[in-house]
């Protein structure tokens, strides 16, 4: 179920309302509340930072991880809202969904070699050319979704193919995909600016951050909030939180389900696109990128609660800020193992995510 | 020409037959109202008129329009709306986007007046109307569930049900606005349980056991005859 529209529907309640309450009194296996978990994983986080600072960290640079923990959240947050959409709507896990991160990036990257360049905006380190390709990405990404929907997953669909048919398709999607970013691009890292410096900006308590992390963040942000108007406001955003609560009565209520995925695979391809185009500006390109970031997306997906597009922007920033501060003194190729321990220690105080209903 | 005329329709799910030459018809502007034991076929009955089962052998027509093989979301457009007997409200939606979505077929229009038609016609769900709809009684999503259908201003509602598990205060109200919405110029065909009081108000009524027309008759006619009272309204 897509949720969004529970703050918009009771305006000012807390995020843990009390049929939330009510639903854990009834909840045989005793689950916690949400602001319980929530409690717990902020010590947790508090934990990570005490444990940086003992190895040897400053407290200025722990913050400046933390700061970068955000910004990285926001990128698995892109991906994830299409993932927990496309959950919610089609009632299948996508495990192509992390290629969709990796084409809107190549594609952007192909575009900004093609294209003539500006000089870099203000202090990012990119131009127009990189803003225009990231358009242009974010389509061809969307109608590449729609063709492999149309392709392989209406079908499986119109036969009523189990949860486990389809999720394994989009596995095979997955391998498919990658294959064909290899063959396209090789397997060398690439970045949109080689040689060009992108120096930190020195902010208020020693925070160091780059103009363009900066950018990744705010665009998230931006993105996140655009999609919650979507959601709540726009006929097409309703129908697709219609569909998502019950497809037979979305059918019923004469609802064209098709076009309603259709709008799915577009907003969620799209973000994704937009996401692995974040991810590059901020570390570097590489054809296993969509792959290495599934992890932690289905990790802050499922810790937010599935289905839950607020949830999926939680969760995913809780992941991000875990993962970037454990690098302070563990090797950084543990981070999606972070990531699946918080899941795991959330599922186990609360097996239905933080933010799901039931 | 009947408003809805379904004609030796057979249905049924897999191997499994479950109507067998069925024929119905609804004449603009009126209630009917099917009853018969558990399993009679009532509910396939109406998913098979709405589309959302294919019929094996027969005929259904609206309004003159063949509609044997047609998806729900056309049947919609053409002015019939259903209302399932459970899960019949979106409930994370609120009241009012419930009401939106059973006009989404009419595209991107000012909805204001087919809501307040609505709102007139259930006032309680004017003052709820930004509530979920999951967080309401069984009464008050009967009442959004028939609101959402009213809409699209059907000329054909198909209720299954609707008073399933109601208290009899509220089947009581639920009977009271079904008749209301007949006077407004809307046919009705329902299936239900409280078979005495369905057929009290409807102008006529089928008998269904077994898949098959077992009697048929004016809600009067029905409630008077000794062999449907003795085998289908409890003696």
């Amino acid at each position: 179920m897509i949720d969004a529209a529970r703050p918009a529907a009771d305006k000012g309640m807390p995020v843990d309302s009390p049929d939330a309450e009510a639903v854990d009194a009834r909840d045989p296996g005793g689950a916690r509340s949400s602001r319980f978990v929530a409690g717990v994983l902020l010590l947790v986080l508090a934990g990570m930072w005490v444990a940086g600072w003992l190895s040897g960290t400053s407290a200025e640079d722990m913050l400046s991880l933390t700061a970068w923990g955000v910004m990285l959240g926001g990128i698995i947050a892109l991906g994830g809202i299409g993932l927990t959409l496309c959950y919610g709507v089609l009632k299948f896990p996508n495990f192509a969904h992390g290629e969709f991160l990796t084409l809107g990036a190549y594609v952007t990257y192909g575009m900004v070699l093609v294209l003539p360049q500006s000089d870099p905006i203000w202090r990012f380190s990119f131009g127009w050319e990189l803003l225009a390709g990231l358009l242009v990405a974010a389509a061809v990404t969307a109608v590449v979704a729609i063709v492999i929907d149309r392709l392989l997953y209406r079908p499986l669909r119109r036969h009523q193919s189990p949860l486990v048919l389809l999720a394994m398709a989009s596995l095979g999607m997955e391998f498919l995909l990658r294959g064909i970013v290899y063959l396209v691009w090789g397997s060398d890292f690439h970045f949109y600016y080689s040689g060009r410096s992108n120096p930190a900006l020195y902010l208020p308590f020693g925070l160091r951050l780059q103009a363009d992390q900066l950018f990744v963040f705010a665009l998230a942000l931006v993105l996140v909030a655009l999609l919650y108007w979507m959601l709540t406001r726009t006929r097409i955003g309703k129908a697709m939180r219609a569909t998502a609560d019950n497809p037979d009565l979305a059918q019923v209520r004469g609802i064209d389900t098709e076009q309603v995925v259709a709008w799915t695979w577009t907003i969620g391809a799209g973000l994704a696109a937009v996401g692995g185009v974040m991810y590059g500006l901020a570390s570097q390109m590489r054809p296993d990128m969509g792959f290495v970031l599934l992890l932690p997306l289905f990790a802050g997906v499922i810790m937010g609660g599935i289905g839950s597009a607020w949830g999926a922007l939680v969760g995913s920033i809780i992941i991000g800020v875990a993962m970037q501060l454990t690098s302070a003194f563990l090797n950084p190729a543990y981070g999606p193992a972070v990531a699946f321990v918080l899941m795991v220690l959330v599922l186990l105080m609360r097996p239905q995510g933080l933010f799901a209903q039931r | 020409m009947p408003l809805l005329r379904v004609d030796a329709v057979t249905a049924g799910y897999g191997d499994t037959e479950i109507l067998r030459a069925v024929s119905i018809r609804v004449e603009a502007d009126e209630v009917v109202a099917i009853i018969g034991p558990n399993g009679a076929g009532k509910s396939t009955l109406m998913k098979t008129i709405f589309g959302l089962l294919h019929p094996r052998q027969g005929a259904i027509a609206f309004d003159g329009h063949d509609i044997t093989h047609q998806a729900p979301h056309r049947i919609v457009r053409l002015g019939m709306c259903y209302v399932p007997q459970v899960a019949n409200v979106f409930t994370s939606l609120t009241v009012e986007e419930n009401l939106e979505m059973g006009a989404f077929p009419m595209g991107k229009v000012d909805l204001s007046a087919n809501k307040d038609r609505v709102y007139a016609m259930f006032p309680k769900l004017r003052q709820r109307r930004r509530q979920l709809a999951g967080k309401m009684s069984g009464g008050e999503r009967q009442m959004v569930a028939m609101g959402s259908a009213l809409m699209m201003n059907p000329r054909l509602l198909l209720l299954d049900e609707p008073t399933a598990a109601l208290s009899p205060k509220l089947v009581e109200e639920i009977f009271e606005r079904i008749a209301r919405i007949n006077d407004s110029g809307v046919g009705i065909l329902m299936v239900e349980q409280n078979a005495r009081q369905s057929l009290g108000m409807a102008h006529r009524g089928y008998v269904l056991a077994n898949g098959e027309n077992r009697h048929e008759g004016t809600g009067r006619d029905l409630l008077e005859d000794p062999n449907v009272g003795r085998l289908y309204l409890g003696g």
